[in-house]
């Protein structure tokens, strides 16, 4: 090596050491660089959950980033694998590196003794990670989390074979819609009395966060009103959805009562602003009691008539509606129906939202694609129907189906999980029947069909979660600093 | 022993940027170091056909549909003809595709194997692996890479990144770091007093797109913190893109007009006049290859405070630079140490051009790049290009020397993938019957060779070589 490594620069840089926060350029423990962060996790971690996550053997990591460098970047069967040196080469490397010429470093500006080619052995891809931000999987957890999805499916499919019921003649339209009507009726008075739950144990949280735990004159009343279970949650950020709900109830009238009701309550708490501190109360609620929940049954009392407004203009405008749904497809063949109605029902199921309502999207509807996809579905069915009664019939029991049980079954799961399983139970169980009924007849064939679906959607159940679980070894997901970094922000003036 | 090359790519002049402005360069030293460079762009609107550039540098303009900023529609084949045309014209060796979302390089690239020609390609850019788009490119990219003889990076960041991109062997890989013309980027003369009154205004450069991924957002938050805590401080701000209107609204907002001054985008030439402005140059980048403005303000004589983020790191000694991370405290705080450096007069900023100077320069690109050339043809030993390590595992030349036999072409290809392998080898062998094609049809005879723009005897040349044997020392 004939050059000049020793040689000054002619001009005085300072000699560059750590380029990187976690990087370092002089002699290095090797043994440290081979340890993977302990903070990282790799896949085998979420495979193997039982384990201890930390206590993988420190053999991996050459052994994953070899895999890495063979899988993820999928190199090809027939080319040689990448000459990074690994593991076994690096004690021998260095400390031959080291007597030939100064260590390399991962800088441009230097002129080094190196080829432009060359590879560090220590430096090259370390601060590649891999899977760092990923969760590992239990098993039981994802079977309950999994109900959700169960619950849509058999409503889906409930749907479907009251239509096929009311096409064959089997069933009467009227029936089912009543059947529903009632449904509905009872979800509402569920529903409302949990909400009025929640604003009563909010308003007493409230109460009781301002003046020390002490007046609990209104208990008996609200423990009477109070559903059980819903005392024992926290209420921080229910109060959003609560309003969310009540608009997507009683679509045009009850906004206005609703944001009526949320006003006052503001401009009570900026009056009592001074004197509360910034409790569980979540900022909506003040101290004085009486009038303020005089004030919220009246309100209720309005965002319940406006309810019941909205849902008779429903109503009427459906029934208004139904001739001209009725010949809506009447020069379309029925094998296009039956195609377009079966894609969008898929689209229905795939695009639904599942989630569970909580934190950032605690306002957000079931996604408006998704119910779009199932009224149109509905619509398109109705249309092969033959007179106006049944195309009434099925509209409303697809609104009832579609638009409103989604929402009473999110505030159910928030409310009470014993209620969540009941239901999903019960949902499995009927929908299996009604297929049971509708591909054979008869109620033997609906006690088997019921029986059969609740196995077959147990089985499936486990199955996909055990499947998803089992699929976690294949994640690899690659970061390094050539990804754009987060911006961190803090917004002040929003 | 000097080459024919063809510098193939999407983006070239009349439209700015740091690709072209690459391009051009880098074959203007080229061209000075003996070697005769061409040029094969698409056509831009008023510029179609071929022009001669300074230096008699050739640039071929094809007349190609673009789809979206100035990327030509991906046609797998249809460039073959012309650019077979060109090739043999001009009797090229050599073909040099630069930027992977320049579908014209990979093209050629594939073409220009096919014809039995050395390529190399160098890319500019860093890419996740985690979008749509990015997995798509990626795979385009292992799809040309597969078969091309050496790829050239911007920075080391940027050399691991595409190595995983691409499951290149890593010592296929060169790392070459952009440079600046550092005449062009001067400090003001007369030379300031280096001293600053702890009373003086200290003025804070920005250049840059207002995009997301320049980091627009953590600049429209740190602007008023820092303005709010250091009050003898001034902003300008060069630029635009769609965040501009965040931005102003900022200022409006905060009433900061008289503090910061926005010029809108300014032209490449122009960017000197406003770095001389300012004392500090600040640059809160997501993402970034190399940064070339970073070394283009550090040459001005600015002070830099910068994102640690991609290839950055590399680019500057830490004398000139203040490094923060991403986020707006970090920023607001970096800037405030950056600011209380230059008031107590320990950063000598006067020094930073001659220092920038030695560390980047054009010719020294050149040289670097053509011993890649050289290794390519084989004009220095695979052993010695490629090291040779014995006992560190380092296998010298065992498939880095690319074979044009057309099955082991296929072989290299076949391995890209389950699915894409059998796409790709099925590509290659319909480019290598569509040159078989064109051999009979279009013969070679008939093609006329072009000649050469006359050379002129590079008085430098011999100064050239000695630093030339300096730098190559170890590998000679």
């Amino acid at each position: 090596m004939p050059s000049l490594p020793d040689s000054p620069p002619p001009v005085p840089p300072p000699v560059p050491v750590e380029t990187h926060p976690n990087r370092t350029v002089g002699g290095k423990p090797i043994a440290q660089r081979a340890l993977p962060d302990p903070t990282r996790l790799a896949p085998e971690d979420a495979y193997y959950t039982s384990s201890l996550p930390r206590a993988r053997p420190t053999t991996g990591y050459d052994e994953s980033l070899r895999v890495l460098n063979g899988n993820a970047a999928s190199v090809a069967a027939l080319r040689p694998p990448p000459a990074v040196p690994l593991g076994s080469c690096k004690v021998r490397g260095t400390s031959r590196r080291r007597r030939r010429k100064g260590a390399w470093k991962k800088l441009l500006w230097v002129k080094q003794s190196y080829p432009d080619n060359y590879t560090d052995t220590e430096t090259f891809l370390d601060h590649l990670q891999r899977n760092p931000r990923v969760r590992p999987y239990d098993f039981w957890p994802l079977v309950a989390d999994s109900t959700v999805i169960v619950q849509h499916v058999s409503s889906v499919a409930i749907f479907v074979c009251c239509f096929v019921g009311i096409v064959q003649g089997r069933v009467s339209p009227v029936s089912v819609v009543c059947w529903g009507s009632v449904g509905t009726a009872l979800g509402w008075i569920f529903w409302d009395s949990w909400i009025l739950g929640e604003h009563v144990e909010n308003a007493h949280v409230a109460e009781r966060a301002l003046e020390g735990d002490d007046g609990s004159s209104s208990s008996s009343m609200t423990s009477s009103v109070n559903p059980p279970g819903t005392s024992s949650r926290a209420n921080g950020q229910k109060e959003s959805q609560v309003h969310g709900l009540g608009l997507s109830m009683a679509q045009g009238e009850s906004d206005l009562g609703r944001r009526h009701s949320t006003g006052y309550v503001g401009d009570a708490y900026g009056a009592q602003e001074p004197a509360s501190p910034p409790g569980p109360s979540n900022g909506t609620f003040s101290g004085s009691h009486e009038p303020d929940m005089s004030s919220m049954f009246s309100s209720r009392n309005r965002q319940r008539l406006s309810t019941v407004k909205s849902a008779f203009l429903i109503y009427f405008s459906l029934l208004g509606l139904s001739p001209i749904l009725k010949s809506l497809t009447k020069s379309t063949a029925s094998d296009s129906i039956w195609a377009m109605s079966c894609w969008l029902l898929i689209i229905n199921i795939f695009s639904f939202d599942y989630g569970s309502g909580e934190g950032a999207g605690a306002t957000k509807f079931p996604a408006s694609l998704s119910t779009n996809a199932a009224v149109m579905a509905s619509t398109v069915l109705a249309s092969r129907l033959p007179s106006t009664t049944h195309v009434f019939s099925l509209m409303l029991f697809s609104i009832e189906v579609f638009g409103l049980f989604p929402i009473f079954r999110r505030q159910l799961r928030h409310v009470s999980w014993t209620g969540h399983v009941l239901l999903t139970l019960g949902l499995v169980s009927v929908a299996g029947g009604a297929v049971g009924i509708t591909l054979r007849g008869g109620w033997a064939a609906a006690v088997v069909g019921s029986i059969l679906g609740s196995i077959l959607t147990a089985l499936g159940m486990g199955g996909c979660s055990w499947w998803l679980i089992s699929l976690q070894k294949y994640k690899n997901v690659v970061t390094g600093p050539w990804d754009p970094a987060r911006p961190v922000i803090r917004r002040h003036w929003d | 022993m000097t080459y024919n090359i063809a510098m193939v790519s999407d983006f070239f002049f009349p439209q700015p940027g740091g690709i072209e402005s690459h391009i051009y360069q880098l074959s203007t030293k080229l061209i000075d170091r003996g070697h005769k460079v061409i040029i094969i762009t698409h056509a831009y609107k008023g510029r179609t056909g071929v022009r001669y550039l300074t230096n008699g540098l050739k640039v071929y303009h094809v007349p190609f549909f673009v789809i979206y900023r100035e990327s030509t529609m991906p046609t797998v084949f249809s460039f073959f003809p012309i650019f077979r045309n060109i090739v043999i014209r001009e009797q090229i060796q050599i073909v040099h595709g630069h930027a992977s979302l320049s579908s014209f390089c990979h093209e050629a690239i594939l073409h220009a194997r096919t014809m039995g020609l050395r390529t190399v390609f160098t890319d500019h850019s860093l890419f996740g692996f985690a979008d749509a788009a990015s997995i798509l490119t990626n795979k385009l990219l292992k799809f040309i890479l597969s078969d091309v003889d050496h790829v050239i990076c911007v920075s080391h960041t940027c050399k691991e990144n595409t190595v995983l991109r691409a499951s290149l062997d890593p010592l296929m890989v060169s790392v070459i770091p952009n440079a600046v013309v550092a005449e062009n980027f001067r400090p003001p003369e007369p030379r300031p007093m280096p001293s600053i009154a702890p009373n003086d205004i200290i003025t804070i450069v920005v250049i840059s797109r207002l995009f997301y991924n320049k980091g627009t957002d953590l600049l429209i938050a740190a602007i008023p913190r820092i303005l709010a805590s250091h009050p003898n401080v001034r902003f300008i701000i060069a630029g635009s893109g769609p965040k501009a209107i965040d931005l102003e609204q900022m200022l409006e907002r905060n009433v900061l007009q008289d503090k910061v001054e926005m010029l809108g985008s300014v032209r490449h030439e122009e960017v000197r006049d406003v770095m001389i402005r300012g004392h500090i140059y600040l640059h809160p980048s997501l993402t970034e290859a190399f940064g070339t403005v970073l070394v283009e303000a550090a040459s001005c004589g600015l002070y830099v405070v910068c994102t640690r983020v991609g290839g950055i790191p590399e680019v500057l000694p830490q004398h000139m630079t203040t490094f923060a991370k991403p986020e707006e405290d970090d920023i607001v705080l970096a800037t405030g140490k950056a600011i209380a450096a230059l008031r107590s007069n320990k950063v000598r900023t006067d020094r930073f051009h001659d220092q920038v100077k030695m560390m980047y320069s054009w010719t020294d690109v050149a040289h670097r790049t053509e011993r890649v050339y050289k290794g390519i043809s084989g004009d220095i030993s695979p052993e010695e290009f490629y090291g040779y390590y014995p006992g560190q595992g380092w296998e010298a030349g065992r498939d880095r020397v690319r074979s044009f036999a057309l099955i082991d072409r296929l072989k290299r290809y076949y391995g890209c993938g389950v699915w894409a392998g059998k796409l790709f080898c099925l590509c290659v062998v319909i480019d290598f019957l569509l040159y078989v094609f064109l051999e009979m049809w279009f013969p070679r005879a008939n093609i006329d060779i072009a000649r050469s723009w006359p050379k002129k005897i590079h008085q430098d040349n011999k100064r050239l070589g000695s630093t030339d044997k300096d730098r190559l020392g170890p590998a000679s």
